[in-house]
């Protein structure tokens, strides 16, 4: 389970979910059901970014007409890819609370 | 991980059935978010960062990738207020 780890997965939401863990004990059931939907949800989210990372620094390290591998640059791109994930959901999640402090959605 | 079998899932009461239903609301919308922000990050990463030497965003690339996602929210805003006034 390396790449649902990178997500979270495995930990779903229940301890974070106020409104479902504050009632009566789940349903052993109800739980697997959480946890594997939690799971699956991690590993598409995992998947995405591996896909669009592989995709942007294939575009920015490699050249026609592909005869040498890059590594070191692959491996700068990640972590630079990594960090603009962080800076955008950043900026994206700080203008969704703004707009929803402003009452505007 | 085992799997739940149909017959499991035909056990569960109303309580859990309301509480799974809950949870698929709440990471919905988380899942909407997560995805918007992997587009945000491969549209705004492809304009922003230019060629890579260091593993470490420039203060001018992350000023941009801010700007990039602000811009393209402002830019959605528009057009959906665009169309809306075209009716």
């Amino acid at each position: 389970m390396g790449l649902s780890s990178i997500f979270g997965g495995g930990a779903p939401s229940q301890q974070k979910d106020t409104t479902t863990s504050a009632k009566a004990a789940s349903n052993p059931i109800a739980i697997e059901l959480k946890n594997q939907i939690a799971q699956e949800l991690a590993v598409a989210n995992a998947t995405e970014l591996v896909n669009k990372i592989s995709e942007n620094c294939f575009e920015k390290c490699l050249t026609f007409p592909y005869t040498s591998r890059n590594d070191p640059c692959i491996d700068q791109c990640l972590a630079k890819y990594m960090r603009s994930w962080n800076v955008i959901s950043k900026a994206y999640i700080s203008r969704i609370q703004n707009a929803s402090a402003s009452g505007e959605i | 991980m085992s799997s739940l079998s149909t017959s499991d899932l035909a056990s569960l009461d109303d309580t859990s059935k309301k509480e799974i239903a809950t949870f698929l609301e709440g990471e919905n919308s988380k899942q909407k978010v997560q995805m918007s922000i992997h587009q945000f990050t491969n549209t705004c990463f492809k304009k922003c960062v230019g060629s890579v030497n260091n593993p470490d965003l420039s203060s001018q690339e992350e000023q941009c990738l801010a700007n990039c996602v602000n811009r393209f929210l402002d830019t959605n805003i528009r057009i959906v207020n665009g169309l809306q006034n075209t009716r």
